[in-house]
């Protein structure tokens, strides 16, 4: 027999992905993710970042990091349960806690490790879970980590939710209801509030992923719960540092019992270190700027709804979406990469989203707005938008 | 009057009969090998039944002179001044003079085109039009994977009409296509071409039969053999049938055992106990048998999981089986393509049974399910 080779399939597996243009070509910024980065070596009109609050740049955020590496270090030299837990994080977790009007909140070291590590935790054998198709693939893998019974409901359809709901309220313990707050490759809002209401009918728990709503939507941007105005029916509501708030972690809000049951059992939050004090220090710090500054969501929706004019006023199909995420519509999967590629050229860095994510012909680029944006930045990108629009002949 | 683009594509379909598996550069063939032309036909039953409904009198055709349009609108007794000629194509035809008369219909102001053909016309279609005008096909080719088809012509008729009175929405449909070269070579590659505009009523248009999410499949028919796997080691006394198609043999290589691809088999404790059952065969396993499942898979796009390909299990024995011991599976995919489920078993009031669930659990992964809509 021929001897293995370790890391063959390693290698033919990449190559099938090349072969499909599947594979992911990493771009690199040169500096900061601000309104115009140099990315590659230019400097483009930044369109595709999720630092919605353009917060990863703010002053007293940076300042923030800075001060806490000269009073607690560079890291925090355990996980949280033994000998990682500094003052840094418990008042984190009280400030994420007052912001989202809740009780009591815990930080994670990311968005995907909250999901992937408490949603196992939540449903098990005999109880059932109800997740929406097109929910985040970490909270495809957090379920996928259960024993529980999964039924998939239709995207955002609250009587397929009921009708599956009804079915299993005799035949299972525990139910438990997750569903992205704001879908990131349509940017349309999930029904929080109808969803709430139908699940505390049959008193399951309802967990919201709201990575893509925090700093956005609500009050102050106070997220999905907010602004549908259900924190008190939410019973897990959980949010991410790395988007808006311009760091990086994740947090869930809740009850002070849903804090003391995850800490003790989620074994993404038990088993890693713990994040260091700049990080959590810029957290605390971007936090203080959502409850001072509140012109940092304002300008977000003026620029959001500013663009979005535009382009539909230049012929654009930009989609269903209801946030800042804007897609432009674009058919077909060629074109969309095409039209990605000519974007670059010109000063402008959006992505193409194309098959097989979604049909060959549904292809589109998404945008995302952000506050940081100047309105010449806006302009500029919109003309790039109409020069190579009518050059590849979509608008006419 | 609206205005609504009619062509037929007269040689769709003289593959079939004739074993040549798509008419796509081989009409000549085709007619050589003794084919009869069969659009013309389809679309004589087609606008035949749409004359008898009331809305007929309220359409304004817009289409091409002689076999490609005309003469069946005219053969089916549709009044002169209701026909408008758009294109006069040249005596043999080619699927460019199809693309040419779309062009044309859309120029025109048609608001819907209607077709006669298979994939091939289909795809001929969308690409003049593309999604800028709904397309609605009569089934007529060799293959019609494409959503956009009706299941026969007089559905095709009644989709028109229930438009025409406002009840039908414009949706989305998959334009799919066989490979017709690597078809007749025995592959079987069907792609998605496109997304057409179409008019949406689940129970009257046929869906694409796959979608572009192939990828995982496999790992889905994994996924789903997994969870039958465990809920027969739940129940070793229970007797599993295994109906027909790839879905199904999936779950059986999974627990172990070899399964015919069309058949029925039975499964017991570990092993294979029928094979390629007939009714009678079934009934006899059942007679000592307390409890049991039956686990179907719908099949292709028209969502039936009862009563095609797999008549053996009759009414008596799923009345036996228990309505609620039927399992159905599906990969995402195939569900996706799969508007409705829908039970044709013969015996009216077990369909009705069926139908008054509206809604049945599809397992689509590992203890993962999906509501689906059932109608009989």
């Amino acid at each position: 027999m021929e001897k293995r080779d370790p890391e063959g399939w390693m290698r033919t597996e990449y190559e099938n992905l090349v072969a499909q243009s599947l594979d992911w070509k990493l771009r690199t910024l040169q500096g900061p993710n601000a309104r115009r980065s140099i990315v590659d070596g230019k400097e483009v009109v930044m369109l595709c970042s999720n630092n919605y609050l353009n917060l990863s740049t703010h002053v007293k955020v940076k300042r923030a990091a800075r001060e806490a590496i000269r009073t607690h270090g560079a890291g925090s030299g355990s996980v949280r349960p033994i000998a990682g837990n500094m003052d840094l994080h418990e008042e984190l977790e009280r400030r994420i806690a007052r912001f989202k009007r809740r009780d009591a909140a815990l930080y994670f070291m990311s968005g995907f490790a909250g999901n992937a590590g408490l949603i196992p935790q939540l449903a098990g054998e005999g109880d059932a879970l109800f997740t929406d198709e097109l929910n985040h693939g970490s909270i495809i893998d957090g379920v996928r980590l259960t024993k529980a019974q999964r039924f998939i409901y239709k995207h955002n359809d609250v009587a397929d939710l009921e009708r599956a709901l009804t079915d299993a309220d005799s035949k299972f313990k525990k139910l438990l209801v997750i569903s992205d707050g704001v879908f990131s490759m349509d940017g349309d809002i999930a029904p929080v509030g109808d969803i709430a209401k139908l699940a505390e009918g049959f008193g399951a728990m309802v967990y919201i992923d709201d990575a893509h709503g925090e700093g956005v939507l609500g009050e102050g941007g106070r997220g999905v719960a907010s602004h549908f105005h259900v924190e008190d029916k939410i019973h897990v509501e959980l949010g991410t540092f790395s988007k808006a708030l311009g760091v990086v972690g994740g947090y869930v809000a809740g009850s002070n019992v849903l804090r003391n049951y995850a800490l003790n059992k989620s074994r993404t939050w038990l088993l890693s270190g713990s994040h260091p004090p700049a990080t959590t220090a810029a957290c605390i710090a971007a936090i203080d700027v959502l409850e001072t500054e509140p012109r940092h969501v304002k300008k977000l929706w003026r620029n959001t709804r500013y663009f979005k004019k535009q382009l539909v006023s230049m012929g654009f199909d930009i989609g269903h979406s209801a946030t800042p995420i804007t897609p432009v519509m674009l058919g077909d999967s060629a074109v969309a990469k095409r039209f990605s590629e000519r974007l670059f050229d010109e000063g402008v860095f959006a992505l193409p989203i194309v098959f097989p994510m979604v049909a060959k012909d549904r292809a589109r680029i998404r945008n995302i707005v952000t506050a940081g944006l100047r309105r010449k930045d806006l302009d500029d990108a919109l003309s790039a938008y109409e020069k190579i629009g009518k050059e590849l002949k979509v608008i006419p | 009057m609206r205005r609504v683009g009619f062509v037929v594509n007269p040689i769709a379909g003289m593959g079939g009969r004739v074993g040549l598996k798509g008419t796509d550069g081989r009409a000549s063939e085709a007619r050589a090998r003794g084919a009869e032309p069969v659009a013309p036909r389809r679309a004589g039953e087609m606008l035949e039944s749409l004359r008898r409904l009331r809305a007929a009198s309220e359409i304004h055709w817009i289409t091409c002179q002689g076999p490609m349009g005309s003469d069946s609108l005219a053969s089916s007794g549709f009044p002169p001044s209701t026909i408008e000629i758009a294109t006069s194509p040249p005596e043999v035809t080619s699927s460019e003079d199809t693309k040419v008369a779309c062009r044309e219909f859309e120029k025109r102001g048609s608001e819907l085109i209607v077709f006669c053909g298979g994939d091939g016309t289909c795809r001929d279609v969308f690409d003049a039009v593309g999604r800028r005008i709904p397309i609605l096909g009569v089934p007529a080719g060799v293959k019609m994977h494409s959503g956009v088809f009706g299941v026969h012509p007089a559905t095709v008729a009644a989709a028109l009409d229930a438009w025409l009175q406002g009840f039908l929405r414009i949706g989305d449909a998959e334009v799919l296509d066989v490979d017709e070269e690597a078809y007749r070579r025995g592959d079987w590659e069907v792609r998605l071409y496109g997304t057409a505009k179409t008019l949406v009523e689940p129970a009257l248009v046929q869906t694409g039969k796959m979608l572009f999410a192939e990828l995982s499949d496999e790992a889905m028919k994994d996924e789903i053999a997994e969870h039958v796997k465990e809920t027969a080691e739940k129940e070793p006394d229970s007797l599993l049938f295994l109906g027909p198609g790839s879905t199904v043999e999936h779950i059986a290589t999974r627990l172990g055992v070899g399964k015919t691809l069309l058949g029925v088999d039975a499964y017991r404790g570990g092993k294979i106990v029928g094979t390629d059952l007939d009714e009678v065969g079934i009934l006899k396993l059942l007679e000592e048998q307390k409890n049991s499942k039956l686990i179907v898979s719908p099949i292709g796009a028209q969502g039936f999981i009862l009563g095609r390909g797999n008549l053996q299990v009759s009414p008596s024995v799923i009345r036996r089986i228990g309505v609620s011991n039927v399992i159905v599976v599906a990969t995402p995919s195939k569900l996706n393509a799969t508007p409705v489920l829908r039970v044709d078993t013969g015996d009216a009031d077990l369909d009705r049974e069926f139908a008054k669930k509206e809604y049945l659990f599809v397992v689509i992964g590992y203890r993962t399910s999906k509501l689906h809509p059932i109608r009989s």
